[in-house]
């Protein structure tokens, strides 16, 4: 090998090697130091769209705080890995903010295969783990130190469920995304929607990756269903469905989930979406301090979507605030457990929510909204109209 | 080069575990040992036998999923309607079907593939991949789908739960102790001298009546439950599964970090993923990144890093055959 090349490779490895060096140097001062809590959210990867806005969310969360003099007098200060919403890259963002940066609060994650695979060592740890966004059943029977103010996919079936046959819906068929999340919407609404006398004519799944779904959408309309419902895990994959079932001439009522009438999905299907129903976490627009958290959010940012988990992950921030500031020691985790069962906050995703005892958030309802007519959508309304809380009979 | 590129891995790893602590260091070297059987594995057919096989994480997948179908405490589950039964089995009764049913399913595609060299042989076995991530996500009775399963069951001999993370890493470290040796008596025998004769020159060796497909067969079925092994291995440590462990992207990985460390050589797979874990992780310690760019920093670097790495080396850091 040339003396040249063997020169550089040295160089770039102790190039690498100092890095540890350069950053030991910047230690924190422990007696005055800021509290420091977790985050762990998809900064990459299936789930980054969550993720980001998750993040940057909490972020903004923490400059308001920190703004107003902190908590106690002490700053707070995010630690912040990626999860990649995978379950093997969350016990090492885990392992590292629990034996490195020495953390016993985390908030995340964005995705509920992270947060199952994180979830058993934190029990057993004893650390919290509080997320804004994994919304998977399993994880109400995670422990004691998992906590989430993300209501969970099974409520959200049982409400659309509901939904279908309050409108009188009889007949239905469906086409599902290959997700944890999309497929536990469809089972939990099909579930609910057949308890009630509903009958599911036709099924329909797709893999992430696809991008014409009219063999599907031919098939599912040649049964001739009351409705067609739609639960998709990206926003792109649902405005193409709602798109590619008006061009082949269903005018049928359709249903869904947040995802399909997010801003991007709807800017896809442009009018098709017109008029689609979706059971949704939204904020209240009377909510004022949900609007200002979304107007603050716009201002610092430019954009916003996923509205909801986004005032989710904010007010997680706050509510964690709130425990430090009763608890005024990030290393008491339970301390801070016992403050979230023991808490009732009222904030961007709705007023006086608690937690039970499986850690699940309590007080917060779902809302069924409609999707407006290109001309009438703007950044304030989302796209659509709110029609009200999902029906519960 | 190769005493250099030792140690820098070596000391790396050192320094790196000095800055940390033990405790991080304990959680890589775990994922160092499961990418390291991996690694080793995949070298016996890649580096030693020249079959560029992409779809290796196809049986590491299947490994995982059933001792997770045969350990795990499904009373968990909140959606009843993608229940799987609890069979309930300890893990080192399930462990042995891991690695025999990687093994079975190998030998029922090495049948197949056989037929293929070269690039046709790298397109079948991309072909495995996306057929085993398909299976992983549709055939729900047996993996739940999307919804992955999780409460599965860590090692335990008699009364004694390897649970904590020192426990397991003995446990990993001993299991690719055990896969080293097993491939350094392959690669040491007059079997690994064959297949080092079929990377080589296939038509050649079989004219001096070798068959050369038994071989190969052989050395896949061998080298599929070896990957078996550390899906079982990865599905007991991370306690959940789902399909997103097991996509083509991860299969891709570690090709590269057989690449990384040297073709043909079963210490160059032990360096390569040595070096890919400290990569990976070590960007989690990226100075001065803005909270919200920290995970595409990361990614964007690791990049970086590894094509600056191919380029300098491109036979990698102890290897002796390129492909």
């Amino acid at each position: 090998m040339p003396t040249s090349s063997l020169r550089s490779v040295v160089l770039l490895a102790l190039a690498i090697l100092l890095i540890p060096l350069a950053l030991a140097c910047g230690g924190d001062d422990e007696e005055e130091g800021p509290f420091r809590i977790g985050v762990m959210e998809s900064a990459t990867g299936p789930g980054e769209t969550y993720g980001r806005v998750a993040i940057q969310a909490k972020q903004m969360a923490v400059d308001e705080i920190n703004a107003a003099g902190g908590i106690n007098g002490r700053m707070l200060e995010l630690v912040v890995e990626d999860s990649k919403c995978s379950a093997q890259d969350a016990i090492t963002a885990y392992n590292k903010l629990t034996d490195v940066d020495g953390v016993k609060i985390i908030l995340g994650t964005s995705c509920s295969g992270a947060m199952l695979g994180a979830a058993p060592l934190a029990e057993a740890d004893g650390v919290v783990l509080f997320s804004g966004l994994a919304t998977n059943p399993d994880i109400a029977n995670a422990g004691d130190y998992i906590f989430r103010t993300s209501m969970s996919d099974a409520q959200l079936g049982v409400d659309t469920g509901n939904l279908l046959w309050a409108d009188g819906i009889r007949t239905l068929a469906t086409i599902t995304e290959a997700t944890d999340y999309a497929e536990g919407v469809r089972r939990t609404s099909v579930a609910q929607f057949e308890k009630r006398g509903g009958q599911v004519l036709a099924a329909e799944r797709y893999a992430s990756d696809i991008t014409d779904f009219r063999t599907q959408l031919t098939k599912l309309l040649a049964t001739n269903p009351d409705a067609l419902h739609v639960a998709a895990q990206s926003e792109f994959t649902g405005g193409t469905i709602l798109k590619q079932a008006r061009e082949l001439g269903y005018d049928g009522p359709i249903y869904s989930d947040i995802v399909p009438v997010g801003t991007t999905a709807i800017e896809i299907a442009g009018e098709a979406a017109t008029g689609v129903k979706a059971v949704i976490a939204d904020i209240d627009p009377a909510n004022a301090k949900g609007q200002e958290v979304l107007g603050q959010f716009r201002e610092r940012y430019g954009y916003v979507t996923l509205a909801w988990y986004l005032g989710s992950a904010y007010d997680d921030v706050h509510i964690a605030a709130a425990c430090l500031e009763e608890t005024d020691d990030d290393q008491d985790a339970d301390g801070f457990r016992d403050c979230l069962y023991d808490i009732t906050w009222s904030g961007a995703i709705g007023d006086n929510y608690s937690f039970d005892g499986d850690g699940e958030v309590v007080g917060l309802t779902n809302v069924v909204v409609e999707v407006l007519p290109v001309s009438e959508r703007t950044a304030e309304n989302n796209g659509y109209r709110g029609l009200g809380f999902a029906p519960s009979e | 080069m190769e005493l250099w590129a030792n140690l820098i891995v070596l000391t790396w790893a050192v320094a790196f575990m000095l800055w940390q602590g033990v405790g991080f260091a304990i959680t890589l070297g775990t994922v160092f040992a499961i990418w390291a059987i991996l690694a080793v594995s995949l070298n016996l057919v890649v580096g030693f036998t020249g079959l560029l096989s992409i779809g290796h994480i196809g049986f590491f997948g299947i490994g995982a999923y059933a001792m997770a179908f045969l350990t795990s405490d499904a009373s968990y589950e909140q959606l009843r309607t993608e229940a799987i039964p609890t069979l309930g089995w300890p893990f080192f009764a399930a462990l042995p079907v891991s690695v025999v049913l990687a093994g079975v399913t190998a030998l029922l595609v090495g049948i197949v593939f056989n037929r293929f060299r070269d690039d046709i042989f790298v397109l079948v076995s991309f072909g495995f991949a996306i057929i085993a991530f398909s299976v992983f996500l549709n055939l729900r009775s047996v993996t739940r789908g999307a919804f992955g399963i999780h409460e599965i069951e860590r090692p335990a001999i008699g009364g004694w739960v390897l649970d904590g993370e020192v426990e397991f890493l003995v446990f990993a470290l001993i299991c690719l102790a055990l896969v080293v040796l097993v491939c350094w008596l392959i690669v040491t025998s007059s079997f690994g001298r064959v297949l080092t004769a079929i990377r080589e020159d296939e038509e050649a060796i079989a004219v001096f009546g070798y068959q050369v497909t038994h071989y190969k067969l052989a050395v896949w079925v061998i080298s599929a439950m070896m990957a078996g092994l550390a899906g079982g291995l990865f599905g007991s440590w991370t306690t959940f599964i789902d399909p997103n462990s097991f996509i083509l992207l991860e299969s891709m990985l570690l090709v590269c970090i057989v690449i990384l460390g040297g073709l043909a050589t079963i210490w160059g797979s032990l360096l390569g993923a040595m070096a890919f874990v400290l990569l990976d992780e070590g960007m989690r310690f990226l100075p001065f990144i803005p909270s919200e760019f920290v995970g595409q920093a990361r990614q964007i670097v690791l990049g970086i890093l590894l094509v600056l790495l191919m380029l300098f080396r491109p036979q990698g850091l102890v290897g002796r055959y390129r492909l």
